[in-house]
Parts: C-alpha cells; structure tokens; sequence
C-alpha cells in the first residue's frame, strides 16, 4: 500500500478547513461515534472511579460477605474476600485502560525509532532490524509475549513491556516503509542535494508522512493491547492480587464459577466494552483518514 | 427367542461398556507410570494401581500393613533389616515376583551404576533422595541389598532407622517388573510402555493429554477388583471438575476447591469422601536473612497480627483445623499450643517496641498452586496482606510460576511466604526433619544446631515416649521464637458419584488409595 | 514462479535461526531450572545438583570454550546445549520432555492433530457465519442491516477469548446441559487415530457415533475461537462483494433483468472469494495466539497448552520444541499465503 502518498494527501496539505472536514465527516460515521463515546465513558468513569468510590485494595476484606451474589448493596456482587465487584470493575478500569495505552505508547516509540534508523541508514543496520523483526513476527503474539514474561518474572509492568515487544514489528514495518518511499522522491532527492541535514529532513518529512497509518493502527492496537493486558493477567502473568484488573478477576471468578459467575461476568463485560470502543474507534478513523483502506 | 438373545447380549455389551468402567478424574495427566521416576499425586494415583510396594497403608489410616512384603524385622540397633516377601505373585507379564525381582528394584533406584539404573538417559528417582537420603556415595540410607532367600531380602542401613519400613510405605516405591524395565529402557513408564507391575489394574492404553486405561487383573493375589476398567482423566481446574462429576462424565473426582462442600453436599448425585484426618501442615515463613525478621519482635507482631481462624473458618469450611505447631493432629511429638492469639493491638506495640511504631515495607509471596494445605493460596495471601496493613505493615503480593517459587523460597529472596508440607509417611521426623533438621534446606535462614542435634537423635530411637519429649522440644522453641507461623492442617475435599462405593480418603491423600474394592453400581 | 519461491524459502532460512536463538535464549535465562520444579518443597542442595548433572543443565550453552582450550579441536567448540540440540532437530530428533521423558516429537505429532482441528473448526463457523453475513451487509449497503452486521463483527473480535469460553462452558455445558465442558472425547467412546483429527476420523472410519461425539465437544471450544476470525472475514466477503458489485459487468447483468440473488450466485461469489480465502490464512496466526487460551480454558489437549504447561514446569525440550514448531508452521502458512497472493492477483509481481 502507498502509504506515504495516502498520508501526503491527508495531512501535508493540511488546513483547517480540510481538519474540520475530518471532524464533521468522523460525526456522520455511526459505529465511529459509538465507538467514542463508549471510550470517552469508560475514560470518564475511570478517571472519576477515586471519587465515586475511594478504594484502597490493599486493605479491603469482609470475610462474612464471601462470594455473595449480587443486591442492591452489591450490585455485581462479592469475590472471595467479600470485596464489592462492582468498586472493583470501577477501579480495573484504571489499570485496563492505562495498560494499554502505555504498552501502545512504547511499542509506537520504540517501533518508529527502529523504523527510522532501518529506512535511514540502511546498510546492515537495516538487515539486522529487519532480521529481529521478522523473528518476532514469526511467533503468533501471545506465545511471545508468554515466553518474555516468564524470562522477565510475572507483574504488569514486564507484560507491558512484552506486549509492546510484540507490537513493535508492526511499527517499524510502517515508518520504515513510509521512510523508504519518502527517501525516493524527488523532493527529498532534492531538498538532499541542497545541502539540507539528513536528520533534519527526516523530522521534516518522514514523521509528519507517517502520521496517517500510525494513528489508524494505534487506536487498533489498544483494543489488541488491553485484550493482551487481559490475557496475561489471566494467564497468572500480568498484573498481580490484589489489583483489581480486569483479567486478574476473571482467572479468579474462573476457580469459583459454578458458584459465584458474577466474579468473572462482570469484568469480562468491561473488557470487551473497552475492547469493542477502541475497534470501532479505530475502524472510523481508518475509513476517514485513509479512505482507500475503507472497504477492507 | 432370536430376539431374545439379541437382546441380551445388547443388554451384556451395555453393562460391559459402561457400568464396569470407573471414571476418575483429577487435576492432571502422569509424568510417569515409573512410581519412583515420579513424585505427583497425579502419577502415583495411576502407577499406584498397576504397580505395588512393599508395605502399604489400611485403607483410609496411616497404620502400616503387608503389601508386598508380609513381615519385616531388624536387628537391634535398626541398621540391619529382613523382609519377608509374599509368594506365588506374578507381574502382569508372568515375570515372578520374588527375592531377585525386588533386588532388581531397590538396586535400580539405589545404585547410580546400576545398568538399568538409567539415570544417565533422563531417570532422576528424586523421590529416593527425599526418603532414602540418595544413592549410594550420596547420603545413601541404604547401603546394600542382599538376597537371603528365595522370598527374603536383606537391608544393610548406613544408620539406625528405626522406622524404615513406614519409608517403605511411601507411596512412590512401587515395584515394577525387571523384565518389562530391562526390555524397556529409558521408555519405562511413558506413554508407550506405560508399566508392568503386580497390581490389581493392568495399563492398557495411555493417549497423551486425554485419558489412561487399565483393564481388571483377574489373577491378582488379592483377588479380583471391583470394576473392569478405569479410565483416568486430568482436568485442571477444581471447578471443572466439579462440573464434569455433576454432569456423570467422570465417577470421582478428587481435590475440589473447599467452597464447593456445600454445592457437592446439596447435590443428590454426589457424595463426599473426606479423610478423618490428614497429614500435611500449611505455614508462613519470615526468612531472617530480610530485615526485620531477623528481631524476634518483629516475627511475633506479625503472628498477632493475623487472624487464623477468621481465615480458616472462611477458606477451609469447616474441613481444615487451625494448627497450634508444625505436626498434624495425630501425630505423637506435640507441644504448647500456638501462643500467639490475634490481637492487632499487641502487634502494634511489639512493632513500635521492635522500632517500627509507623510499621514497614516488605513482600509476601505466595504459591501459584493450590496444595492440600493451602487449597487457595491467593485468596489467603490477600486476606493476609490485609491483615499486615491493619497493623501497619505493607506487604506486596508476589508470586512466581511453582518452579522457580520452589527454586527460590529457600534462598532468602522471599522475606515472607507460605508454603507446606505432604507427609509421605506418619512420622513426625517426615515433618521436623523437612523443615529443621540436620540436611533440611533452612528455608527461614535460622540455623539451630541444638534444634538439628535434637531432630537426628530423636530419629534414631525406637522409643516413642522419648521422642515425643524431644520433638516437643523442638516444636516449643520454633513458636517460642515465632520462626514461622503454622497456618492449618487441612482434609482434602474429593468427592464421588452416588453408586461408587469403597473408595475411602487417605489422610496421605488421593494418590495413595487403591481402587481394588472400589464398585460401581449398574 | 519457481526461482521466486526458492528465493522466499531460502530467505526463512536466517528467520528460522533466529527464532532458535531467541527461544534457547529465553528458556535459559528463565529464572529457576527442571532439576527444582522437579524436587519440588524438599530440593536439598546436593540432590539439585545431581539431578542438574543427570540432566545435562550443566554444560555450556552456546560455546564450550573449555572444552576447546583443553582439547584445542576445533569441533570440541560446538559441544554445547544449543549445537547439540540444533544437530538433533535436523535430525528430526528434538530431545525428549524432561519431566515425563516422552520423545517431543511424538508428543507434537499427537498434539497438533488436536489443536489443528480445533482452528480448523473455529475457522469453518467463521466462514460458515461470516460469508453469509458479509454478502447480505454487502447487498443492503448502507442500511441499518449493514451496520448492525459489522458492528456485531466487530464485536466478536472485542471478546476475550478465554471469558468467552467460560460464559460458554457455564451456559451450556452446566446450566443448559447440552454440551460437554472440557475434553475431546467421552470415555466410553473411541475412535481409531488415522489423522489424529477425531471428528474427522470417525466419519472416515463409518463411526459416526464417534464422529457425533467429537463433535459435540468441538462445539463450545470452535465457537469460542472462532470469533477472532469472524470479523475479519465478514469484513473481507463485504469489501470484495462491494467492489465486484460496482463493477460492469454486474452492473449490465442487473440491468438485463436478473434477479439479485441470481446475480450474486452467478457472477460475484466466485470472484469475491478469492481474497477471502487468502485472508482466511492471514488469520491463522491470531488463531494460534487465541487456541493457547482456549486450550486452556476447555483442558483441549492440543499444543498451545502443552506449551504453557511446559513453561510452568521448565520443560526445556517442550518450550523449545513447540514454539519453534509453531513459528515454523505459521512462518510456512504466511509465505503460502503470500505466493497465492501472487496466483490470484497477476498484478502483483514477485519481485
């Protein structure tokens, strides 16, 4: 795909008038304004969780009010140490959601930097940064991150780390091609042959070019990051008790599902409203941004 | 009278497939069918069936009675030991059990040279090192086996060992024949080969991650057993299991999670099978290599500051008993009772006494699996950080995959952490010597010389009132010193359909129960 | 055609390498060893380090410089784990499990059977649910009916797979009591192993029974994973019947009378396939990643909890042994995704 032109054509000629243009296109996108407003809740509720329900997970325990079902007192019911699901699922959010947004964050640094330094300076570099890519790609996502967390030892900060690890790839395949593509036209051929620094002319035209398929598969990679998040808590190998993540409750409403469901339900239920948020999300900003990828 | 006899032999063929057929599912598939070669419940539960040791359990009791051997005896200082081995036994290959055959065995596990020994291709026996001490030239117990006659065989001990044939009893020494080892290899025991013992069960069949299925031995010496096949399945979680025993696809099911007492009670089809008691010890240990555990004031605010009724009353239902020192209840060699009753108020003067009236920062890590004495470790270990921040002291919930947490408890990494004890046999020396004796691995960073001097002496008489004087010995200093802190003894919660009968819980767990007189109602 | 493809098959080979790199490394810099796992609550110091010993643990990783030095033969350099174990995979040999010494490869052969009809199950209802789907959101364009189907699409892919799989377990296998909850088979059925697929097999073999069996239990795992694939497909059936609709030729067939669904049967479904079925493979590895967590959650015997299993216990040679048997497999199914690619669409060059 010529990424680098699509991006040239939604961005390098950027006005207001053509962003306002976005804005109001990206309204008339129905499941794109689900999507936004099912993200901008949960980010809304997630910030405000400390002062609708202060929580401190460390000392919470009510022994007596163990695995009961949900009341008007309890509306998603207790776990095993009696702690009120329902705060719970409010604070997971807090973690979910960064989770995934840092995970995203370091895989796009990390990733674009390898893409710049592979498209930049070409030579062997390139060759090793292509190489390592290829290996991670060679491994379906959750088998890598899997085998890093249990090198790294399991908590939510090394799966962060090993999620990002199997997104970097994907990153560095885009800016890496956008800076290849970018390096072969003419008005970088030529702004080169004026003397203009190389790095300065990455900054100037590699970044901005890239934009365009970097926010598209960004948005889409949160949905996948905090799916990751989920997995490996359940897995045993992210976050860890007595944090409140989302996945962490349902490994543990899994050991206790024929008696007490609504310790995994309900936190399921969350994920995948955070999930399907950041997918319809990211589905409207690609049919907007990148209109030849519309139908795909 | 043609459909008649249709008829009847469909009514035969239905009988055969399905009432004569056991289910029984627990938490997972065997390593090996090589009883020594493995050390799982899952593993010895299967083996266990087909193959046989030498001194056995009474059903559901910790009381030795014959196996394989009908009488032993030692010379006076125990270092010198005869068993008498039963006659007319064959293995299911026809091999004869006798003198040669049980040499075979105990010089495979014991001598590192042996030729089919095969250690050198992957064989470990690690259980022989954590009963026996190891091969020989390696802290060996045993140091030759001699045959005395055609059903008698003679153990020559490195030291006295008082209680040898209760070692014997363990679960893992099952006896395999020579014949079908030699022929084998280093494929002993796995899938393929599956094993060849003196069993009332004969392995048929073992597909990897599915099921295993043993067929009825008619010709065992004890006569035949109760049902034609069993068919074992491995199915990880608890609840599964449950589900799976609710729905009638498995017969038993063994080790579910203690919430589910009530749900296996309240459901007609089922039935419990509880032991009267079992022999394991669940505890919390403060390593002293971490500061402040190295003050004894510190160790003892910790052990007022949770409440370990509260916590078994809510996590065992009624099914575990709080522990008052490191032995279970029926073991002989008790002391005091635990001396330290709940009291968050007096933690909190011994912590400001010690010099952390705002108490501390430290980790406490807990066990990925669930283990008899600790049937949910995570929920515990939450409870118990919650307990540690009332009194002040933050406690960050660590935890690690079952290998490394292994690997590493005993290295000091973990300032405080739970952890515990299965017996493999009903000695109070299985538990005090794991935890504080002479090679054990001083996992709370206390060394006691006089502690490891008395566990040692105490091992070596055969009079049990002055044993039990000085194991109490041991037990008054470990709560006196708060080196760690017994949580409960606990009883396994197994559980089986309505119509199988004579399957009894052993207080040493699921896997040491034979099947043999277990029926299954049409 | 030929010398592209020899091209891309050389070029796997420094990707395959690495991936042996990566994962030897990995499994050895796991904190804790087998020789633990395998002692379990008593590992007196003595007895680990002969159960090391026994293991082999204690030789050099990648180069045994000692070795080298005393004996000064270049060959003695590579008496290493990771030579060892590279000599024996050309072999065909990958060592056996530490902990229940079954030979991997065996073990591979009967797992992958289990795990390749579960994907190949979970992508049979995607496509079963998903080409329907997308051909009738493709011919109501812009409806409600449109929306509603990929929003629905898009939502299946939203589930984690594993909650998924117990909401399922919990409905119908112990509320409803239809299903089975975990396992391949009944006990009291069996089927004879021809390709180790048992849905498969028992038709093959006229055991029906059998067959109905198996199925039943493929049931609840399939349906778990197969929405991850769901969306996809529902998406590329749609675009690709949108683009053949636009064109002339349906255009000049509709205009000629015919009715829609004459249309659609005669003209675009055979074209619209196409990149539909090569998207199909594109998703086969998301489906691996997905099986793992399936596996998990229904005790599905395939090799994605083998693998997990083997990282619990530090089984060494089933780490190794797996990963590198599924990267290789998804690395092969993603180049013969590519080449079919390049069948399909002339326009694209093998450059």
């Amino acid at each position: 795909m010529d990424a680098a032109a699509t991006a040239q054509n939604g961005l390098e000629g950027t006005s207001r008038k053509r962003g306002n243009d976005l804005v109001r296109r990206f309204f008339r996108h129905p499941t794109g304004v689900l999507g936004l407003a099912i993200v901008a809740f949960l980010v809304l509720v997630s910030l405000l969780a400390p002062v609708l329900k202060p929580y401190d997970a460390r000392r919470d325990r009510d022994l007596r009010a163990r695995l009961s079902p949900p009341s008007a007192e309890r509306w998603f019911g207790a776990d095993e140490l009696g702690r009120d699901n329902f705060t719970r699922v409010l604070h997971g959010g807090r973690i979910s959601l960064r989770a995934g947004l840092i995970a995203v964050a370091f895989a796009v640094v990390i990733g674009t930097l390898l893409g710049l330094i592979a498209g930049y300076v070409g030579g062997w570099l390139d060759t090793v940064i292509v190489w390592l890519v290829d290996i991670l790609l060679a491994f379906p996502g959750i088998l890598l991150a899997i085998a890093i967390v249990a090198t790294l030892g399991p908590n939510l900060t090394n799966a962060l780390i090993a999620i990002a690890i199997t997104q970097v790839p994907i990153y560095t395949r885009i800016v890496r091609s956008v800076v290849m593509q970018v390096r072969q036209s003419e008005y970088v051929q030529a702004v080169r042959a004026l003397g203009s620094g190389s790095i300065r002319v990455v900054l100037k035209h590699v970044l901005p070019n890239s934009l365009a398929p970097l926010i598209v598969q960004l948005t889409l990679s949160i949905g996948t990051a905090i799916l990751d998040v989920a997995a490996l808590g359940f897995l045993g190998l992210g976050a860890q008790p007595p944090a409140p993540e989302w996945g962490l409750m349902i490994r543990d409403g899994f050991s206790q599902f024929l008696r007490a469901p609504w310790m995994s339900i309900f936190p399921g239920i969350a994920i995948f409203l955070a999930v399907v948020g950041f997918n319809l999300l990211g589905d409207a900003i690609r049919d907007i941004l990148d209109p030849r990828l519309r139908n795909l | 009278m043609k459909k008649l006899a249709l008829l009847l032999a469909l009514l035969l063929t239905l009988g055969l497939t399905s009432a004569q057929t056991l289910v029984f599912g627990s938490s997972g598939f065997p390593a090996s069918l090589d009883g020594v070669d493995s050390q799982d419940g899952n593993s010895l539960v299967v083996s266990g069936q087909i193959t046989e040791r030498l001194v056995d359990f009474a059903p559901g009791k910790t009381d030795l009675i014959p196996g394989l051997a009908t009488s032993w005896s030692a010379n006076d200082d125990a270092t010198v030991w005869t068993f008498e081995l039963r006659q007319g036994v064959k293995f299911h290959d026809g091999t004869p059990f006798n003198a040669e055959a049980a040499k075979f065995n105990l010089d495979r596990w014991n001598d590192p040279n042996h030729p089919y020994s095969g250690r050198a291709e992957g064989k470990t026996f690690v259980p022989w090192g954590w009963v026996f001490g190891g091969p020989i030239g390696d802290g060996n117990l045993i140091e030759s086996v001699a045959i005395t006659g055609e059903y008698e065989i003679q153990l020559t001990l490195t030291q006295p060992a008082p209680f040898l044939p209760a070692l014997f009893a363990a679960v893992y020494f099952q006896f395999n024949s020579p014949t079908a080892v030699m022929a084998a290899g280093v494929n002993y025991g796995t899938p393929n080969v599956g094993s060849v013992g003196t069993g009332p069960f004969k392995f048929v069949e073992w597909i990897e991650g599915e099921r295993i299925v043993l067929e009825r031995n008619d010709d065992y010496w004890g006569g035949p057993a109760g049902v034609e096949r069993i068919v074992f399945r491995g199915i990880e979680q608890p609840t599964a299991r449950l589900a799976e025993l609710q729905a009638g696809t498995i017969d038993i099911a063994v080790n579910l999670t203690s919430d589910d007492l009530a749900t296996v009670q309240n459901d007609a089809n089922l039935k419990t099978a509880i032991a009267d008691t079992e022999l394991n010890v669940g505890y919390i240990s403060m390593h002293q290599a971490n500061a402040p555990f190295d003050n004894v004031l510190v160790r003892r605010a910790v052990a007022y500051a949770i409440d370990r009724d509260a916590i078994v009353s809510a996590f065992y239902e009624g099914l575990g008993v709080v522990a008052q020192d490191h032995l279970p209840p029926v073991l002989f060699g008790h002391g005091e009772d635990w001396p330290y009753e709940y009291n968050p108020e007096k933690a909190k003067e011994l912590l400001a006494e010690a010099g952390f009236p705002n108490g501390f920062t430290t980790q406490y890590w807990y066990m990925p699996v669930s283990r008899p004495y600790f049937p949910a470790p995570q929920p515990i270990a939450e409870t118990i950080a919650s307990y540690l921040a009332d009194v002040g002291i933050t406690a960050e919930l660590m935890t690690e995959d079952w290998a490394t947490y292994l690997a590493d408890y005993p290295t000091g990494k973990f300032p405080m952490y739970m952890i515990g004890w299965n017996a493999d046999y009903a000695d109070p020396d299985n538990f005090l010597r794991t935890f504080f004796g002479p090679s054990s691995i001083t996992d709370q960073g206390w060394d006691s010389p006089e502690t490891r001097a008395l566990i040692q002496e105490a091992s070596q008489i055969s009079d049990q009132d002055r044993r039990a004087a000085l194991y109490a010995q041991v037990v008054n200093t470990v709560a006196d010193q708060a080196i760690s802190i017994p949580m409960a003894h606990n009883r396994s919660l197994n559980a089986t359909r309505v119509g199988i009968d004579g399957w009894v819980a052993s207080p040493l767990g699921f896997s040491s129960v034979s099947l043999h007189s277990v029926t299954k109602a049409q | 055609m030929t010398a592209y493809i020899v091209r891309r098959l050389l070029g796997l080979v420094p990707v395959l390498i690495g991936v042996t790199l990566l994962i030897f490394f990995l499994t050895r810099i796991i904190p804790g060893d087998p020789a633990i796992a395998m002692l379990g609550e008593r590992a007196a110091p003595n007895l680990v380090e002969r159960l090391r010993a026994d293991l082999g643990l204690d030789r050099p990783l990648f180069f045994n410089t000692a070795e080298y030095r005393e004996t000064g033969r270049f060959g003695d350099l590579f008496d290493s784990q990771y030579f060892d174990y590279m000599g024996g995979m050309l072999r065909g040999d990958l060592g056996r499990s530490i902990l229940t010494l079954v030979p991997i490869t065996q073990s591979l052969l009967h797992r992958f059977p289990a795990t390749l009809e579960l994907t190949l199950a979970a992508m049979l209802l995607a496509v079963a649910i998903g080409i329907p789907a997308g051909m009738w959101a493709a011919l109501r364009r812009g409806t409600l009916a449109d929306t509603s189907v990929m929003l629905v699409a898009i939502a299946g892919v939203s589930f984690p797979v594993f909650w998924l799989g117990i909401i399922l377990i919990y409905v119908f296998a112990v509320v409803l009591g239809w299903l089975p909850p975990s396992g391949r088979l009944s006990v009291s059925t069996s089927i004879q192993p021809i390709t180790g697929m048992y849905v498969l097999d028992g038709l093959l073999a006229g055991n029906f029974k059998g067959a109905l069996n198996a199925a039943r239990h493929l049931v609840l795992p399939a349906l778990a994973l197969g929405t991850i694939p769901l969306a996809i497909v529902v998406r590329m059936t749609r675009s690709a019947m949108l683009e053949v609709l636009g064109q002339d030729y349906v255009r000049t067939a509709r205009a000629k009378g015919l009715s829609e669904l004459k249309v659609v049967r005669k003209h675009s479904l055979r074209n619209a396939l196409l990149p539909v079925v090569t998207v199909i493979g594109l998703s086969f590895g998301s489906l691996l990643s997905g099986a793992i967590l399936t596996e998990t959650v229904f005790s599905w015997p395939g090799i994605g909890r083998w693998v997990y299993d083997g990282i619990a216990a530090r089984d060494y040679p089933i780490i190794q042994g797996g990963v590198i048997f599924v990267a290789t497999l998804f690395v092969f199914v993603n180049l013969l995704v590519d080449l079919s690619y390049t069948l399909i669409d002339p326009r694209i060059q093998y450059a």
